[in-house]
């Protein structure tokens, strides 16, 4: 029983993001992390990994170069190994683009597992685990606040409109998580010690067979244009007044803009 | 290839969702300007009998891809419907439930994907969205490239658009083929339902959230009469709901739901970024926190610093007594 | 006319182990840093006002560091350590310590008691305890201290006399920190009186379940208050044989040899206190409207942190370059432990100080974190040899190189 987890390298979320002339962040200058929501499928791979419930646990990457970091950083959690896709054709990959590339690298690493995490910090699509299970022709289970290991199947458990669901499909599957499987463990040192030793492989496009045709240009969306959300109008406060004059001032704030 | 616009609609309890009727009015709207039909993607509890009804909300006809089953197994159903149409672009709520179905659309149909977009048009032909990426920080506006299929498949944040009501049309409706796509395999092995009901906070114009200021389950208690009191419902943040002050379905945030009422009352929430991103599109702002520095206080309207215990019950009677 | 070695000092002043000292920070280093950041920050940072306000020991703390394995930092590989050198132990105490001061002993203490076994340990000694201080399962303390002698180690009272297979210890000691927590101490006992303490005293492992010890009280501190500093007293502890570290009278040359090195501990922590002290100062700063304009606008502030982060670096760099002499044993390490000590310490209540300045009003209530800090640099400067003993064991170190002898 295999978990192929697969994470993003993002910007962090306090980083400075700068952004080159066409309009992509400049990923090279800006602090990266792996993405935060992805750390938690890793968490979830390595509890049953822990569990004895799976027998190894892999990470797969899309992104630059310096993705390697994360990968690392995740091997330091835990697990076994890890692979990294970057390929120059793939700047300004979209989801459609990622979705193509993963399932590829996926087919190639074959887990009975693909786990990701619910979201990108810097996208928020969340379309991409989708679109990898369709592109494999596997089931789908998202949005998991626990997966487990079945005979043959896997089941996530997963919020409904009025209370939860455990969702079930046959292995192999491509599954999501969400913040809700616990926090994510520390490093330790001894762990970012071995981190340096476990494999880690680099493929390029050629690697997985898939050529330039294949990605259509590399993705099906553009970027017209990038600007800083629009300016609001600054903060108005109440400070230093008792409760009631405070309620009565909200009140009023209220009403004129007919919001009671 | 035609100008119709598609949405997926879903239905619950025999009704349609809000999101439903706010993707109506949305798709309609992209639909006249392209020249094209709306045409409903109907699925969930009632959807089957509910679906003509779509017509009153300028629905011109409606797929039904299945009743009471994981949203995701409707998915390839969705994709051969949206194939044979070949329409300008597909609206999806931006629900755990709308990406998984707008997920498989890509996937299968290999299509551009937008979103969650805060706001979309039809441009030159072409379905033109806007978006807020890398935590709001910047808003991008984006296009399909030059010979990219169609159509579009576009998630749409709740109150981007508003439902169209008091139309009486009624809608075609078709029954979607079977599939044995690998995504049908997924089935609902334990249901289990909450022991209080929940409220739908994409449904909200008016929400009251409180976060660890609050306390404690009974702190809330103060939020649900003031919510009360102002018609709206109740929110949390994460710590909140980590803490078991309120179920999970009433987070708002990253990780929870992406809400964008007229009114957002925050008590005891300190606005991480994480939160930020459920509400920021919120309309108005209001912010009630003992911390003069709390992050919230850069982005709310109105930002009210003291003790929300003693204050949020001094409003609830105060907007009790002006509302008679 | 100056003496020959005095100019030769002055022109040359590179004794051998002085051109060894070159040192530069790997990717291992900065991981390790990013590591203990990333830890001190959300799990450590968020307590150290609790931790000062209660002065109860960080036990959840002391967990975390032996579950990410920071207790082991220089302990062998073969016993559960992880060998880390030098510069990377000083990266993380600097990086605890810049949270909180209390916390960053666990680590640096831990290290303290098991130098002396490190040092001058049997193979079966290291053997027995090492994998229970690796883990963390064990806590050891350096019991060297008496009341009636800090600084003037050569008159400790303790006595260890032999009594068959065993030494019997009779005595007390005192500022024992961590001396109430730990499982296992290094005692240093005289086990010939007369041959008074420089060549009398013999080291001891010494557990302490033992019968006859005790910990009856703990001191109430300015500072670190969350880490015990205990009264301990010994009556009729027997110890096995097996349990003296080296040779009968080696204790003191143990003593000597472990401080040389455990002050650089205390050098990295003083340079932690310093950079967290002035990060909160820099915060408030750039936050802080007055007159109209943000205090950072002052050329008056302006110059206090730039004092304030260049002194920093300065210690933090004497510091490296200190443990750099570590690890290269080199002949003349008393003096880089001792410089770094030094300066840092005196860095460390400098610049806390100025941060309260910086902060104002609020620097001096404990809504922020600055006073706190403020108290806890102040044991930099006392222990571990008070910066006093730095400057005679400096001063010896100069004058030997320039070839000036010691006055009869």
């Amino acid at each position: 029983m295999k978990i192929v987890v697969c994470i993003k390298q993002v910007p962090a979320t306090t980083a400075e993001k700068r952004y080159t002339d066409d309009l992509r962040l400049d990923r090279a200058s800006t602090e990266a992390i792996i993405n935060p929501l992805d750390e938690y499928a890793i968490e979830q791979a390595l509890r049953l990994l822990d569990a004895g419930s799976v027998d190894a646990v892999s990470y797969l990457s899309m992104g630059p170069d310096q993705a390697a970091e994360a990968l690392r950083r995740a091997l330091a959690m835990g697990g076994d190994d890890a692979t990294l896709v970057t390929d120059s054709a793939l700047a300004g990959a979209d989801e459609w683009t990622t979705a193509t590339v993963l399932a590829a690298a996926l087919d190639k690493l074959a887990p009975d597992i693909a786990l990701m995490g619910m979201a990108s910090d810097d996208a928020r699509g969340s379309l991409v685990p989708g679109a990898v299970a369709a592109k494999r022709h596997l089931p789908l289970l998202s949005y998991g606040s626990e997966l487990a290991i079945g005979e043959g199947t896997a089941r996530v458990r997963r919020l409904s409109g009025t209370g939860f669901d455990w969702i079930e499909a046959p292995l192999p599957v491509v599954a999501t998580v969400t913040d809700q499987v616990g926090e994510p463990r520390y490093a330790s040192l001894k762990g970012i010690m071995a981190a340096k030793r476990k494999p880690m492989e680099t493929w390029s496009l050629a690697d997985l067979g898939l050529g330039e045709g294949d990605l259509r240009g590399g993705a099906l969306t553009r970027v017209t244009d990038a600007r800083p959300p629009e300016a609001k109008p600054p903060t108005e406060r109440i400070e230093n007044v008792g409760a009631d004059e405070a309620a009565t001032q909200i009140a009023d704030w209220l009403a004129s803009r007919k919001l009671i | 290839m035609s100008n119709d616009i598609f949405f997926f609609a879903e239905f619950a309890a025999g009704a349609p969702e809000r999101s439903a009727l706010e993707l109506a009015a949305g798709a309609a709207e992209l639909a006249a300007a392209g020249g094209g039909d709306t045409v409903a993607l109907a699925y969930g509890a009632g959807a089957a009998d509910g679906a003509a009804g779509l017509g009153a909300h300028g629905v011109a006809r409606a797929v039904v891809l299945g009743d009471d089953a994981p949203a995701i197994t409707f998915g390839p159903a969705a994709a051969v419907a949206v194939a044979d149409a070949a329409p300008l672009a597909v609206l999806a709520p931006a629900t755990p439930n709308g990406r998984d179905l707008a997920a498989a659309l890509v996937g299968i149909g290999d299509l551009p994907a937008f979103g969650p977009v805060r706001a979309v048009r039809i441009a030159d032909g072409a379905v033109e969205s806007e978006q807020a990426t890398l935590q709001g920080s910047v808003i991008t506006t984006s296009r399909p490239v030059e010979g990219a299929p169609q159509p579009s498949v576009v998630l749409v944040l709740a109150n981007t658009f508003t439902p169209v009501e008091g139309g009486s049309g009624s809608a075609t409706v078709s029954q979607a083929a079977a599939s044995d796509h690998p995504f049908t395999r997924a089935t609902v092995a334990e249901h289990h339902e909450a022991e209080a009901r929940v409220v739908n906070l994409e449904e909200a114009t008016i929400i009251v959230a409180g976060g660890r200021g609050v306390g404690s389950a009974e702190g809330f208690e103060q939020l649900n009469e003031l919510a009360a009191a102002l018609g709206g419902a109740v929110g949390a943040s994460r710590a909140a709901a980590d803490a078991g002050w309120v179920p999970y379905q009433l987070q708002i945030g990253q990780t929870g739901k992406v809400v964008k009422p007229s009114l957002y009352l925050s008590a005891g929430i300190s606005g991480a970024i994480q939160h930020r991103v459920g509400m920021q599109t919120a309309e108005h702002v209001v912010a009630i926190n003992k911390d003069p520095d709390a992050p919230i206080g850069e982005f709310a309207d109105l930002f009210v610093v003291g003790d929300l215990f003693q204050i949020v019950p001094k409003l609830t009677d105060e907007i009790r007594r002006r509302k008679g | 006319m100056a003496r020959p070695g005095f100019r030769r000092g002055h022109a040359r002043p590179s004794a051998e182990g002085t051109r060894r000292v070159t040192y530069r920070l790997t990717d291992d280093h900065l991981e390790l840093r990013a590591l203990v950041r990333e830890l001190a920050e959300e799990r450590i940072a968020p307590r150290a006002a609790e931790i000062d306000q209660s002065g109860e020991f960080p036990w959840d703390l002391k967990e975390l560091l032996a579950k990410q394995d920071l207790l082991g930092a220089g302990l062998p590989a073969t016993y559960g350590g992880t060998e880390l050198d030098t510069l990377g132990q000083s990266i993380l105490v600097e990086e605890i310590a810049r949270a909180d001061a209390t916390t960053s002993l666990i680590p640096i203490v831990q290290k303290l008691g098991a130098l002396p076994i490190l040092l001058a340990g049997s193979e079966e000694q290291q053997q027995r305890y090492f994998p229970r201080l690796a883990s963390g399962e064990w806590l050891i303390a350096f019991a060297l201290t008496e009341a009636a002698a800090g600084s003037d180690v050569a008159s400790n009272r303790m006595r260890a006399a032999r009594d068959g297979d065993a030494y019997v210890l009779n005595g007390g000691k005192r500022f024992i920190t961590h001396g109430s927590v730990a499982n296992v101490l290094t005692v240093f006992a005289l086990t010939d009186p007369g041959a008074g303490g420089r060549r009398g005293m013999s080291a001891f492992i010494v557990e302490t379940d033992s019968p006859g010890f005790a910990a009856p009280r703990v001191e109430h501190k300015m500072g670190i208050r969350g880490s015990p500093t205990a009264e301990l007293t010994f009556d009729d502890v027997r110890v096995p044989a097996e349990n003296l570290i080296g040779a009968e009278g080696e204790g003191f040359k143990i003593a000597m040899a472990t401080l040389d090195r455990s002050r650089l501990s205390i050098a990295a922590q003083a340079v932690g206190i310093a950079q967290g002290a002035l990060d909160v100062a820099i915060g408030y700063a750039a936050e802080r409207q007055q007159f109209g304009q943000r205090v950072t606008d002052f050329e008056g502030i302006q110059f206090m942190l730039a004092d304030m982060a260049s002194q920093t670096e300065a210690a933090r760099q004497l510091t490296y370059a200190a443990a750099a002499a570590v690890d290269a044993v080199a002949p003349d390490l008393p003096y880089w432990t001792s410089s770094a000590k030094l300066v840092a310490g005196d860095t460390a209540m400098r610049v806390t100080t100025d941060a309260v300045q910086v902060l104002g009003g609020y620097g001096y209530i404990t809504e922020y974190p600055v006073e706190r800090m403020m108290r806890d640099a102040k044991i930099t400067q006392l222990y571990e040899g008070t910066q006093q003993i730095q400057r005679l064991i400096v001063a010896r170190q100069v004058l030997a190189r320039a070839g000036v002898g010691k006055r009869r």
